[in-house]
């Protein structure tokens, strides 16, 4: 260790500089992580991008008796305020409707949990992404912009079927979707 | 001073054994899910497969790198024999039981459920049991490293800890405490499961309890890594660390920051309130400081070792370097991975960008770049730079490691950065096979094809690699002299105690542990009437 | 060198730290737990303290709402896995003395000689949720409603375990082997068709399902076509339906043809 003290002087003198230029450093890439913190809240409050705001918890194996997730309650239904609500089951090797229907440009909720394990649920082409877990509710606000369909793979492991767990997404105009719910009360395009 | 050469190097070739076995799991299911290959008649296969890779690769490879690599660090660096050489023995035994305890019913089918275990899927008992004993064979590992640093402070009152030995028990400590998360999920939830003492599960308090440890395993995974970085590179290429202290507060910061984040897993489950996602969150990207803090260090103590080679001008030391030292080749392309697959990072842990990716073929691409790249290559570069002063023997193949990390480096570019882009794609993750006629599908199906031609040139650098290491027991014996680690260039003259000492960090990782984790557990294990019946798999045909 | 300082916690680095730590959790749990759920427009909150609980992952109940309800009988059956994984001897015995009444057309020892499905080795699971449907009238049938709606619970257990019990048809072993259609190795992924075998048993099994090796192929066919149409809808929340509707005839033959060709049950019954 003889040339690290050859000069005590020099050597104060160029540990300072050293120290100054990485304290520098800390600084920038603290404030790149500043940065990242206040453009994540900033898009939470105005993008309403955040993730589900309450934990709502229902019992998984009753299901199919009673309750909002029972089959003839589920896929897409038109509320009073005129926004959408769709209530979709995924289980063990599906997600009940098959096919879901919805409209453009009118505000969606969509209302999903699994009766079994947990499973992934994802919207190819959009942004909607999320997990529905045995014992909980995911409740997710999305909304279309474009008629067209889109596949709905389950992405999280649920057994040796997962890879056959693909579901649909028929996106049609707001008017024809309107003409459908006269009819019927909960709307899905399983054929 | 290497007193306990076969200790170390049983970590060692136990650790790339069952990396060489596992590489090729992955290489096959690379292979038979792409449009390469027809699909395959039992899918089962393919999820058995996919629970060994994982199993392997992320609780037996690393768990033993980092074990054999901080034996080695403990008697170099504080230059004293191992205290408690039987227990590592037992330590090391115990993780290859549990390893092959887990890897029986793996392998007969019987424990389909992937590395990350998913309850309320329960496979057969002994998988779960194997990775226990596993787990408890390295916790004797973070128990010698206290005791040997304990041991040493007192015999060395005034001298600062070494910065190898200061990091290597960070990392144990750490690995300590976030291996609880996935022990309180197996021993309180799955095992019970599993054996037939209950028959339900909580499966939202499960997937809290593994987050707890999925995400700081990484960093635990990561250390050695950046051990070398700090404490090998620098020496290896004939420069000096830039800064003793800021290296001390990285590691510092891996031991706060990285345990309490592990949320960020869940931004799309259901269970968890909002408001501690967002706390997750912003304590992950308070874990990217470290990395970005090791940047700078690196660099700066890289370019000294060009500047003392005699590199002139802003880049002239670049040309100055020694790039026909493998360990020089090996920590470029750490970086270069490390650069991409952080920004990847970066992507997931932000709330609004993850839905976008979360759980895609993304995920997969971006944790096997950071891992499998930026990590496993610097444990390459680790065995090369210590064999020969366990072996006794020199690696004189210099030019066959440099193609084996060459290979490494181009086959994980080929084969993450097609999988990062089927990812945006929406792809989803874990399937055995596609549809790839689909015409929504049939995007996807030149990448992954380019993945699995990545996915073979990296078995051909494995291979290159124990060939490089098969040829040195071979090689003619060499006294290596005494094993150093790097100087600073201002070596500490005084530190203050907190960088001396790891008291105050695991008080605060402990403590915001309680603040990120103890109110959202506490809410769950409160929760009445969440457990939900087991999904036994693997069981009656 | 040395070292300064002694103790940590006396040190003035470590109570900056640790300050700096206290103050950092409080100013991000303060933006995460009060001021997002404040300011965000899409959170359905009666009031700050609600906020903050729903942000900070207090569980609730879902709001009652009136669901559509059903036109058909659904089937009431909770499914457990543990749901009759163990049989005791005497319920097993008093199950041969109720399957007297069975073997008419399930066959003295459980192979079917009239196209209805062979119960022997058949999972209790299975049998017990189905005689649970035609009593409830979930499913029917004209011969089998009648049947069940005698049967107690406990009954349905013991006559269940019984055929449970029974060995399965042994695999025809003198006929060379029989390579399954894609539909049923594989199924049809985007078509949401997965292989047979991950939930009726020869790969894993998902409670409930039954076993279908062996079984009459006209049984198998009636039973898909069935559930295609809608015409049997006992299947907890579509599960089977959804995988059939998506079936062309041409693959509802192929299984069923190669389920029933994978036993002796084949020459047996002549077929």
């Amino acid at each position: 260790m003889t040339d690290e003290t050859s000069s005590t002087h020099n050597h104060s003198r160029s540990a300072d500089v050293a120290a100054r230029i990485e304290r520098r450093w800390a600084i920038v890439a603290i404030a790149v992580i500043a940065l990242i913190a206040v453009m994540a809240a900033y898009g939470g409050i105005h993008r309403a991008t955040m993730p589900q705001t309450q934990v709502e918890t229902i019992d998984p194996t009753t299901l199919h008796l009673n309750g909002e997730f029972i089959e003839s309650n589920l896929g897409s239904a038109i509320e009073p305020n005129g926004s959408v609500t769709v209530r979709v089951v995924g289980q063990q090797y599906s997600f009940t409707p098959q096919c879901i229907l919805v409209p453009t440009d009118t505000p969606i909720t969509i209302r999903a949990t699994s009766p079994d394990v947990v499973h992934g649920f994802l919207i190819e082409g959009t942004n909607i992404n999320t997990m529905l877990v045995p014992g909980y509710i995911s409740d997710l606000p999305v909304q279309f912009n474009k008629p067209g369909e889109h596949l709905m793979p389950c992405h999280e492991f649920c057994g040796v079927g997962h890879e056959g767990m693909w579901g649909k997404v028929k996106v049609i105009d707001k008017f024809d979707f309107l003409q459908l719910s006269t009819k019927e009360r909960r709307l899905n395009c399983v054929d | 001073m290497l007193t306990n050469k076969r200790l170390i190097l049983a970590h060692f070739w136990l650790a790339f054994s069952v990396f060489g076995l596992a590489i090729l799991l992955g290489a096959w299911q690379m292979l038979i899910r792409s449009p390469l290959h027809a699909w395959i008649s039992n899918p089962e296969w393919y999820y058995r497969s996919l629970t060994a890779h994982g199993t392997v690769m992320g609780y037996v490879f690393p768990t033993l790198v980092a074990m054999g690599f901080g034996y080695a660090i403990s008697e170099t660096s504080l230059n004293q024999p191992l205290i408690g050489r039987r227990w590592a023995w037992a330590g090391f035994w115990l993780v290859l039981i549990g390893a092959v305890t887990a890897m029986v019913p793996v392998s007969l089918g019987l424990a389909s459920v992937l590395y990350t275990f998913y309850p309320p899927m329960i496979g057969n008992p002994f998988y779960y049991i194997g990775v226990v004993l596993v787990v408890v064979g390295s916790w004797i590992w973070v128990a010698l490293m206290s005791i040997n640093l304990a041991a040493w402070k007192r015999a060395n009152p005034d001298k600062p800890v070494p910065l190898a030995m200061f990091a290597n028990v960070a990392g144990s400590y750490l690995w300590a405490w976030t291996a609880v998360g996935a022990a309180l999920e197996l021993l309180l939830q799955i095992i019970p499961a599993a054996i037939g003492l209950t028959s339900t599960i909580d499966a939202g308090l499960s997937r809290v309890f593994f987050s707890w440890t999925l995400h700081a395993i990484v960093y635990f995974w990561l250390i050695p890594a950046y051990i070398a970085y700090y404490t090998i590179v620098p020496r290896a290429i004939g420069g000096k660390v830039y800064s003793d202290a800021m290296a001390r507060i990285a590691f510092i910061l891996f031991l706060v920051v990285s345990m309490p984040i592990g949320m960020h897993h869940t931004f799309a489950d259901p269970q968890v309130g909002a408001g501690f996602k967002f706390i997750h969150s912003a304590f992950t990207a308070l874990v990217a400081i470290p990395t970005l803090l090791t940047v700078f260090t690196i660099c700066a103590s890289v370019e000294i070792a060009g500047r003392l080679r005699g590199g002139k001008g802003p880049f002239g030391w670049i040309a100055a370097l020694p790039w026909d030292n493998p360990i020089m080749l090996a920590v470029t392309f750490s970086f270069i991975m490390l650069g991409f697959g952080g920004a990847g990072g970066l992507i997931n842990m932000s709330y609004q960008l993850d839905a976008t990716i979360h759980n895609t073929q993304w995920i997969t691409g971006h944790f096997h770049l950071i891992f499998g790249g930026a990590i496993v290559i610097m444990y390459f570069a680790i065995a090369y730079d210590l064999w020969p002063h366990l072996t006794g023997r020199q690696l004189t193949n210099l030019r066959l490691m440099r193609t084996q990390l060459w290979l490494w480096f181009i086959g994980m570019i080929v084969t993450t950065f097609p999988w990062h882009w089927v990812g945006i794609l929406g792809m989803p993750r874990r399937m055995a096979y596609y549809d790839y006629t689909n015409a929504a599908l049939e995007p996807t199906a030149l990448s992954v094809s380019i993945s699995v031609v990545g996915a073979f040139i990296l078995v051909i650098s494995a291979i290159l690699f124990f060939v490089v290491l098969l040829e040195g027991q071979r090689a003619p014996r060499e006294n290596a002299g005494p094993y150093r680690f790097s100087m600073a260039v201002h070596p500490p003259v005084t530190l203050p105690a907190v960088l001396n000492g790891h008291a105050l960090w695991v008080t605060l990782m402990v403590g915001l542990t309680i603040t990120n984790y103890g109110f959202p557990v506490y809410e769950l294990v409160t929760r009445s009437g969440m457990s939900v019946p087991a999904i036994y798999v693997g069981g009656e045909r | 060198m040395s070292v300064r300082g002694n103790s940590i916690f006396r040190d003035r680095w470590a109570i900056r730290c640790i300050a700096l730590t206290a103050v950092l959790f409080v100013a991000i749990a303060f933006i995460g737990l009060v001021l997002l759920p404040l300011l965000q427009p899409n959170v359905k909150a009666a009031g700050l303290w609600d906020a903050i609980c729903s942000a900070a992952g207090i569980a609730r109940k879902p709001t009652n709402t009136t669901p559509v309800a059903p036109d058909f009988k659904i089937s009431s059956v909770v499914v457990t896995p543990e749901m009759l994984d163990t049989a005791d001897a005497q319920s097993i015995g008093r199950g041969a003395t109720l399957a007297h009444q069975c073997a008419i057309c399930h066959g003295p020892a459980g192979f079917s000689r009239a196209d209805s499905p062979n119960l022997s080795g058949q999972y209790a699971s299975a049998i017990y949720k189905q005689l649970k449907d035609f009593q409830s009238g979930a499913r029917s049938n004209a011969i089998m409603t009648p049947f069940a709606a005698k049967l107690t619970d406990q009954d349905m257990i013991d006559v269940a375990s019984y055929y449970a019990y029974l060995p399965r048809l042994p695999e025809d072993r003198t006929r060379q082997v029989i390579v399954a259609p894609q539909i049923v190795s594989n199924g049809a992924p985007l078509r949401n068709i997965p292989p047979c075998g991950s939930c009726h048993g020869s790969i894993d099994h998902k409670v409930g399902s039954p076993w279908l090796q062996g079984q009459p192929a006209a049984y198998i066919k009636a039973q898909l076509q069935a559930f295609a149409r809608g015409q049997r809808n006992n299947d907890i929340s579509q599960q089977m339906r959804n995988i059939a509707r998506q079936m062309t005839p041409q693959e509802i033959d192929e299984a069923a043809r190669y389920y029933s060709s994978l036993s002796q049950s084949a020459q047996l019954t002549g077929r």
